[in-house]
């Protein structure tokens, strides 16, 4: 009897000829995150399976959990397809189940207490068809098997607590709940791409959802001292951190903005400000894409969230990067967003409070339907051009 | 590049010759003062030897001292041991209290306390002809802070002893003053008992001496029924094996700066005298409260000032003096999504947009009168750029 992990993937199985390629890229992702660790990764008929010792588990679960175009994993029992031998695979999966359920409920226990029933459904697949048994029969003798051996376990078919999976393949594989990874495709299949990344809620989100569309994404920071403090740098820097572990590695451009903005500040009216300074950053990061091989921009803008995240606002300012610019959360409202941030774990460190602009150069009343053709000219007016390129010029960069 | 530092409020560079006393110390009498054998003796007559000193240094008894872990340990305690009082469930503070003693007096509400906030007035000073009129049978403490840690300002604390004796004489009911004086400890003459408070904090690393620890002065015969148990030390009330090191660390300094006391204020006062005249020929700048105009007040601890260049966000000078070698403070965030408040200034009077652009200047005796020249001449060329940009 071994473990082994067993991984799946969904939407890569629906690829054609270009399955393999597809396939290759999620295992070399894999490895990329298992570095370091002692692994052997198997790829076998339209599965990917990972062997690896029981010291790496709670790293591999995180790492596989983060890994974009798997669906879902497992630890299973691989064993021979003998079903004596597939019989004491499922007693030993269900005493594992039984056991991390019961460290899973409640620390304050009362051993007194007799131990409440819990229910299970086998679900037999066989793909090997000269296996005698049939998937019917395979999960009969199993249940069968169970329920003599454990007293607290009995079959619900309907609603089951837990799901025994068997699959007997080129051997027999039993495995219990799968962990959900995110899906999607896998990274890096999708060319590469900018984040524009601020200490917000959004970004981050827009960053694993494009990353989860198999974009390989590198992002972008405008970092404006004194109006900003290192601490909103390292918030950013944080969140880059978190990201990064879905991303396997980013690339974090630190854009000195100061003089831009206090350029805008000095030139233009106050109600343009914002949109002048979203203006220049993309423009920034187009050039930043352009020059390290991005062939697109990635932005938190959600449609009519904030002044400058509206239809005519997002027309102007996207205008100015001259690239294709993805805005993954334009249809999400700000609930949908946050729930999504908690969930890939950006939220409290969104949250903290340094602020990503200071107040000195946020309107009050900041214009929410500007003239396309007026910004631009405002655009030109700021005569940013030398600043940009400087800013493109000392731009830093942070290896995540 | 080395810096200056103007943030003595928030904690002073130790006393470089304390350290090494208390290395010293540390390493030859490593015993539990509670315990018997010699190593424990010697321990002991240290511990006592420093609190020796300490109450010497605030001329009260040695039993009056009990040591904490710091001032916000002492505030808590104060605040909490009402809990175990029984009787009286108001409590009356000043509006412009330190969190330590401001967070735990609102627990209270929990505890079904309700909390009278005294508000100052526009100069910051607490009026108390304001507590007189809130004081009942209901009043289980009065807590009113020594020196404001944002803008100096030194409480009527021993005027407001005086009310609450004659409210005593007038009803026979007793109220415990407590004052925080963590900012005015070694920095401004005070004896808690000719003050007439029952109960002082106080802490060790505001005056040169190490972090972690602090005492709080409890007056003979006053008593407040402490929440702590699980050992005899400190009188049983505030248990737990002594920080002898720091402790001891505390008395040494406490010890230095007391001799200097009055020397050490005359300098600062000149100092902080001479700084407000150069920031007042600043365009924009702002003192605060605004009374404090005249060079020599008082009112005020010269060791702490608060000025502003509105609408120059505090946060931002901070960071722009930082960058020009002078460390100094605010407690303001730049947040541009959210209206924060400011409970201290808000308290004098003082708005949100005027504070949000206050900074802390605060000093100590070695500052020095260049360093200070220095820093008001980066502040005269800086002021005027970020005015134009804020503006």
């Amino acid at each position: 009897m071994e473990s082994i992990y067993l991984l799946k993937y969904g939407e890569l199985s629906l690829k054609g000829a270009n399955r393999f390629r597809f396939e290759k890229l999620l295992c070399t992702n894999i490895k990329k995150k298992l570095d370091g660790l002692d692994f052997e990764l198997i790829r076998k008929q339209g599965r990917i399976y990972l062997r690896a010792g029981e010291k790496d588990h709670s790293q591999i679960v995180n790492a596989l959990s983060k890994t974009f175009g798997l669906v879902a994993f497992s630890e299973a029992l691989k064993v021979d397809k003998d079903m004596s031998k597939i019989e004491e695979a499922a007693i030993c999966l269900a005493q594992k189940l039984l056991h991390k359920s019961r460290e899973d409920s409640s620390p304050i226990k009362d051993n007194n207490l007799p131990c409440s029933q819990t229910s299970y459904k086998i679900e037999a697949r066989r793909s090997d068809k000269s296996f005698p048994l049939n998937s019917y029969e395979i999960a009969c003798r199993l249940g069968n098997v169970l329920c003599s051996h454990f007293q607290e376990l009995k079959v619900n078919l309907n609603r089951p607590d837990w799901i025994i999976n068997v699959e007997v393949r080129d051997a027999a594989y039993l495995y219990g709940p799968l962990t959900r990874a995110p899906g999607g495709l896998p990274l890096g299949c999708s060319g590469k791409g900018l984040l524009l990344l601020s200490g917000g809620i959004d970004s981050p989100v827009a960053g694993y959802f494009m990353g989860k569309r198999g974009l390989n994404i590198h992002a972008v920071y405008f970092h404006t001292p004194p109006f900003t403090s290192e601490k909103a740098r390292e918030k950013v820097e944080h969140l880059a951190d978190i990201l990064s572990a879905y991303l396997t590695g980013i690339a974090l451009h630190v854009v000195p903005f100061t003089e831009i903005q206090a350029r805008i500040k000095e030139r233009s009216k106050n109600k343009e400000i914002t949109l002048l300074m979203r203006a220049c950053m993309m423009r920034i990061s187009g050039i930043i894409a352009r020059n390290t091989g991005s062939i697109c921009l990635i932005t938190g803008e959600s449609l009519g969230q904030v002044a400058s995240q509206t239809t005519e606002s997002l027309r102007f300012t996207g205008s100015m990067a001259d690239m294709l610019v993805f805005r993954p959360l334009i249809g999400l409202d700000k609930e949908e967003i946050i729930r999504w941030a908690k969930k890939i774990e950006t939220f409290e460190t969104s949250i903290l409070p340094f602020e990503d602009c200071c107040t000195l150069f946020t309107p009050p009343h900041p214009l929410i339907n500007p003239n396309y053709e007026r910004m631009v000219q405002a655009f030109n007016d700021l005569q940013a051009d030398e600043l940009i390129a400087g800013a493109v010029q000392d731009t830093r960069v942070i290896q995540f | 590049m080395s810096s200056i530092y103007l943030d003595w409020a928030a904690t002073v560079p130790p006393d470089i010759e304390v350290l090494e006393q208390v290395k010293e110390m540390s390493a030859a009498h490593f015993g539990n003062p509670s315990s018997i054998h010699r190593a424990g003796r010697e321990a002991e007559k240290i511990l006592n030897e420093s609190r020796r000193i300490l109450s010497s240094a605030l001329g009260c008894l040695a039993e009056e001292i009990l040591f904490t872990s710091g001032g916000t340990e002492s505030n808590n305690m104060v605040l909490f041991s009402l809990i175990r009082r029984g009787s009286g469930k108001k409590v009356i503070l000043s509006g412009i209290e330190h969190a330590s003693v401001y967070q735990p007096a609102m627990s209270l509400t929990n505890f079904g306390y309700t909390v009278k906030i005294i508000k100052a007035d526009n100069s910051g000073l607490l009026d108390p002809a304001r507590i007189e009129v809130e004081l009942d049978k209901q009043t289980a403490l009065v807590a009113v802070m020594l020196v404001n840690n944002e803008t100096g300002n030194i409480q009527p604390v021993s005027d407001i002893a005086e009310v609450l004796k004659s409210f005593y004489r007038r009803t026979g009911i007793r109220i415990p003053l407590h004052t925080d004086a963590v900012q005015g400890f070694c920095k401004i003459p005070f004896n808690p008992v000719s003050l007439g408070v029952d109960s002082a904090s106080l802490s060790a690393h505001k005056i040169g001496g190490p972090r972690g620890v602090g005492a709080l002065f409890v007056r003979k015969g006053s008593s407040y029924p402490f929440l702590y148990t699980g050992g005899g030390q400190e009188h049983g009330q505030r248990p737990g094996t002594e920080n002898l090191p720091g402790i001891y660390g505390f008395a040494l300094a406490a010890e230095k700066k007391i001799k200097n006391i009055e020397s050490d204020l005359k300098s600062v006062t000149e100092l902080t005298g001479a700084l407000i005249s150069e920031i007042e020929g600043i365009k924009g700048a702002i003192i605060l409260p605004q009374c404090r105009r005249n060079k020599i007040n008082t009112a005020f601890s010269p060791y702490i000032l608060k000025v502003a260049f509105p609408p120059i966000p505090g946060e931002v000078l901070v960071r722009v003096l930082e960058e020009e070698g002078f460390l100094i403070s605010t407690g303001s965030a730049c947040s541009s999504k959210k209206k924060r408040r400011f409970r201290v200034l808000g308290q004098m009077g003082i708005s949100d947009t005027l504070a949000f652009s206050a900074v802390r200047i605060s000093l100590g005796r070695d500052t020095g009168h260049e360093n200070l020249s220095r820093f008001a001449k980066v502040l005269k060329e800086k002021i005027p750029g970020l005015m134009k940009i804020a503006g």
